[in-house]
C-alpha cells in the first residue's frame, strides 16, 4: 500500500513538473512562440500583414512579445493578425498569447487568462485640429462628437463616462479612428492616452490638440487562451522583465507620448 | 496590365495655386537622357520622383511602364543629381517585387525595406516618392503600395496606406499652418536690455527686440552671436558672452559682391547673412541640411517667395520660405537646432523668417559656403 502511495505521489510530481517547466511541445508551434496581435497601434505594434499572417512588425508589444519568447526559450516568435475583441473572446485560439493593448477587466477575465500587468494607462482625449474650442471639462466634452475604437475601454470610457449627446462613433481598428478624427468625422478621439500621445508626437500636426486624460488606472496584461498551461510561465517571464528593466526599456524607446503635464479631465 | 502610354503622353493637373506652389520641376537628365538617344527615335522616358530640401523634383529617364519608373526610382539620384542636393528616402537595395497597373490602380510591391525604421518623416518621404513615380505611366491615377505581398498598417505616420493612393491626396494640406508660440512675459532686467542693444547694434537682434526680457528673440540672436564668434551655443547670456559681446566688431560679408540685397548662408558656422550694399544688416541663427542631407553649396538666386508652403513629401507647412536650389529654401520651423539639422533647406526661428522674407526680393543672390574662416 505503501509502495503504491509513493508511486502516485511521484507520478504525480512528475506530472506536475512536466506541466510547470514550458516544454516546447506546450506552444501550439513546438519550439515557436506565436502571438496573436491587433496592428495598427502606433508605438505598440505596427507593420505589414497579409490576411492574418504578420510578414513584418515593430514596436513595443512586438519587442516585448520576441523578450518573452527568449526567456521562455523559444526560438522563434510569429504574431498572427486579429480583431482586437477576438484577442480576449471565449475558444480556442491559433496563438499561444496575444498582446495587444489588451486591458485586464472582469469581462474579459471570464473569457481569457492574464498574466501580471506590464503598462497601467489611463484613457486620452485627442481633439480633432477643426475643434475651435478646446473642453476642459467631461462635462463641455459631452456637446462634441467624440469617436472610439470598437469593444475598447476607451468606447465604455466614451459611452459611460462622457456620455455625449450623440452617438459615439465607433471605429473598427485604429487606423479608422484616427481618420476618423483627421477628417472631421468626429471632434475628439478616446483611446489608450500613451497610444493616443504617441500618434500625436509622430505627427503632431494631423491633430488638434490633446484635451486630456480621464483617470481609468486600467493595466495592460498579457492574455491567454482559457484552459492555457503557458499562463504562469509566461507570467514569471514577465515579472523577470519587469525586475530587470527590460519593460520600462522597450516602453521608453517605443511609446514617445508626453503625458506628464497633460490636464486630468473631471 | 493596362494599356502603356509613354512618359510624353503623361499629364497630372497641377494642383491648387497654394499647394502648386509646393511642387519644383527639375527637368535635369532630360537633357542627359536626350543626348544619349540624339540621332535616333525620341526615347520614351517617365518621370522619376526625388527630394530636394523639403519639396519632391522629378527627373526624366528611360522608360514607359509603372514598372520602368519605380525601377528607376529604386535606382536612386545620379551622383551628379545628389551633388545638387537631389536624394532619395527610399533606402538602397529595396527589391521591387511587382508593378502592375489594372483599372487606373497601380499595386506597387516592393520589399520590407521599404517601412523599416522609425524616421517618420523618412517614411513619409518614401511614400510620396512611390505614389508620385507610379502614378500616370499606363494611365495610373492611383497607387496602392503593397510590401512583400501585404497591406502595411500604421506605418506611415498620419496616413493610412491601407489603400489606394492619390497624389491629389499626398498634395492637400491636412493641417493648419503652426500658429506662432505664444512668448510669455519675462521680468524686465537692465543687464539683458544692455546685452540685447549691444546685440541689436551689431546685427544679430532687431531693434524691437530690445526689451529687456530675455525671450526667443534674444535667444536666437544670441545663438547668432555665439555661431559667428565661435562660442559654445547655448543661447544664454553667460558670463563669456557678455564678455565678447563688448569686445566684438559688426560682422562683414565674407565675400565681396554687388550693391542691393544678397544673402550668404555659412554652412560651418550654421547662420546666414543678409546683406545690403555689402554691409551685414542682419545675422541670422540657422540650421541648415543635416549630414545625411546636406545643404549644397554654391550659387543661387532666390525665385520665389511663398508665405506658406505646403511640403509635399513631409506633409507639413513651411513658413516664409523663400526657395533658391530646387525645394531648398529658408523658411520657418519650430525646430531650429544649433546643428545641421535639416533635409537640405535653411531653417530660421519664428522670431526670423518673416523677417528675412520681407527682406528678400525675388532674383536676390544666395550664396551657400561651406568654409567662411
Amino acid at each position: 500500500m505503501k509502495a503504491r502511495a509513493l508511486l502516485a505521489a511521484l507520478l504525480l510530481l512528475g506530472l506536475l513538473a512536466a506541466t510547470a517547466s514550458a516544454s516546447p511541445r506546450q506552444t501550439v508551434n513546438p519550439g515557436q512562440l506565436t502571438v496573436g496581435v491587433a496592428l495598427p497601434s502606433e508605438g505598440f505594434q505596427v507593420g505589414v500583414v497579409r490576411g492574418s499572417e504578420v510578414l513584418y512588425a515593430q514596436g513595443f508589444e512586438i519587442d516585448l512579445a520576441r523578450a518573452l519568447a527568449l526567456r521562455l526559450d523559444l526560438d522563434r516568435t510569429v504574431f498572427l493578425q486579429s480583431r482586437f475583441d477576438r484577442l480576449f473572446s471565449a475558444g480556442q485560439k491559433p496563438w499561444d498569447m496575444a498582446i495587444a493593448e489588451i486591458t485586464i477587466t472582469p469581462d474579459r477575465r471570464r473569457t481569457a487568462l492574464f498574466t501580471r500587468p506590464y503598462m497601467s494607462v489611463d484613457q486620452g482625449v485627442l481633439a480633432a485640429q477643426t475643434l475651435e474650442r478646446v473642453p476642459k471639462t467631461l462635462a463641455a466634452l459631452r456637446t462634441l462628437r467624440i469617436c472610439a475604437l470598437r469593444k475598447s475601454t476607451g468606447a465604455l470610457v466614451a459611452q459611460g463616462t462622457i456620455a455625449p449627446t450623440r452617438p459615439v462613433v465607433l471605429a473598427g481598428n485604429v487606423d479608422t479612428l484616427m481618420l476618423d478624427l483627421q477628417n472631421g468625422h468626429c471632434e475628439a478621439a478616446v483611446y489608450d492616452a500613451p497610444a493616443l500621445g504617441t500618434l500625436k508626437d509622430r505627427a503632431p500636426r494631423r491633430y488638434g490638440p490633446f484635451i486630456g486624460v480621464i483617470k481609468t488606472g486600467e493595466k495592460y496584461g498579457v492574455a491567454l487562451p482559457r484552459g492555457s498551461t503557458l499562463r504562469s510561465r509566461v507570467d514569471r517571464a514577465l515579472a523577470g522583465l519587469i525586475a530587470d528593466g527590460t519593460v520600462e526599456r522597450l516602453q521608453r524607446k517605443w511609446v514617445t507620448a508626453h503625458l506628464e503635464n497633460l490636464r486630468v479631465l473631471r | 496590365m493596362g494599356v502603356s502610354t509613354t512618359a510624353a503622353a503623361r499629364k497630372r493637373s497641377l494642383p491648387t495655386p497654394g499647394v502648386g506652389l509646393a511642387l519644383v520641376i527639375v527637368a535635369l537628365a532630360a537633357a542627359f537622357w536626350a543626348a544619349g538617344a540624339s540621332g535616333g527615335a525620341r526615347q520614351a522616358t517617365v518621370k522619376v520622383w526625388f527630394l530636394q530640401g523639403e519639396q519632391m523634383v522629378t527627373v526624366d529617364r528611360p522608360g514607359s511602364s509603372a514598372e520602368d519608373a519605380i525601377r528607376q526610382l529604386l535606382a536612386g539620384p545620379t551622383r551628379a543629381e545628389a551633388r545638387r542636393g537631389i536624394e532619395t528616402y527610399v533606402p538602397s537595395r529595396t527589391p521591387l517585387r511587382s508593378v502592375s497597373v489594372q483599372n487606373g490602380i497601380a499595386t506597387v510591391d516592393l520589399g520590407v525595406k521599404l517601412v523599416k525604421g522609425t524616421d517618420a518623416a523618412s517614411l513619409l518621404a518614401r511614400l510620396s516618392q512611390v505614389v508620385h513615380t507610379a502614378t500616370g505611366p499606363e494611365g495610373a491615377t492611383k497607387v496602392r503600395l503593397r510590401v512583400d505581398g501585404g497591406t502595411p498598417l500604421g506605418v506611415f505616420p498620419g496616413v493610412s496606406a491601407a489603400g489606394a493612393i492619390t497624389v491629389e491626396y499626398l498634395e492637400t494640406p491636412d493641417a493648419p499652418p503652426a500658429k506662432p508660440p505664444t512668448v510669455p512675459s519675462t521680468p524686465v532686467v537692465g543687464s539683458v536690455r544692455a546685452a540685447q542693444q549691444r546685440l541689436a547694434d551689431l546685427g544679430f537682434l532687431l531693434p524691437s527686440g530690445v526689451d529687456g526680457q530675455d525671450g526667443p528673440a534674444t535667444q536666437t540672436g544670441v545663438l547668432a552671436f555665439q555661431k559667428w564668434t565661435g562660442l559654445a551655443r547655448d543661447g544664454e547670456l553667460g558670463p563669456q558672452t557678455l564678455r565678447r559681446l563688448q569686445m566684438a566688431t559688426k560682422p562683414a560679408p565674407i565675400t565681396r559682391g554687388g550693391s542691393g540685397k544678397r544673402a550668404e548662408v555659412l554652412l560651418d558656422r550654421q547662420v546666414a547673412l543678409a546683406i545690403q550694399n555689402n554691409e551685414v544688416v542682419r545675422v541670422i541663427h540657422v540650421s541648415t541640411g543635416a549630414s545625411a542631407t546636406p545643404t549644397p553649396p554654391g550659387d543661387f538666386k532666390v525665385y520665389a517667395k511663398y508665405a506658406k508652403w505646403w511640403s509635399v513629401p513631409f506633409r507639413e507647412w513651411l513658413l516664409w520660405a523663400l526657395p533658391f536650389n530646387g525645394g531648398i529654401a529658408f523658411h520657418e520651423f519650430p525646430e531650429v537646432p544649433a546643428y545641421p539639422a535639416s533635409h537640405g533647406c535653411v531653417r530660421q526661428s519664428f522670431t526670423t523668417a518673416k523677417w528675412l522674407f520681407e527682406f528678400a526680393e525675388v532674383g536676390m543672390p544666395v550664396k551657400v559656403i561651406s568654409r567662411s574662416r
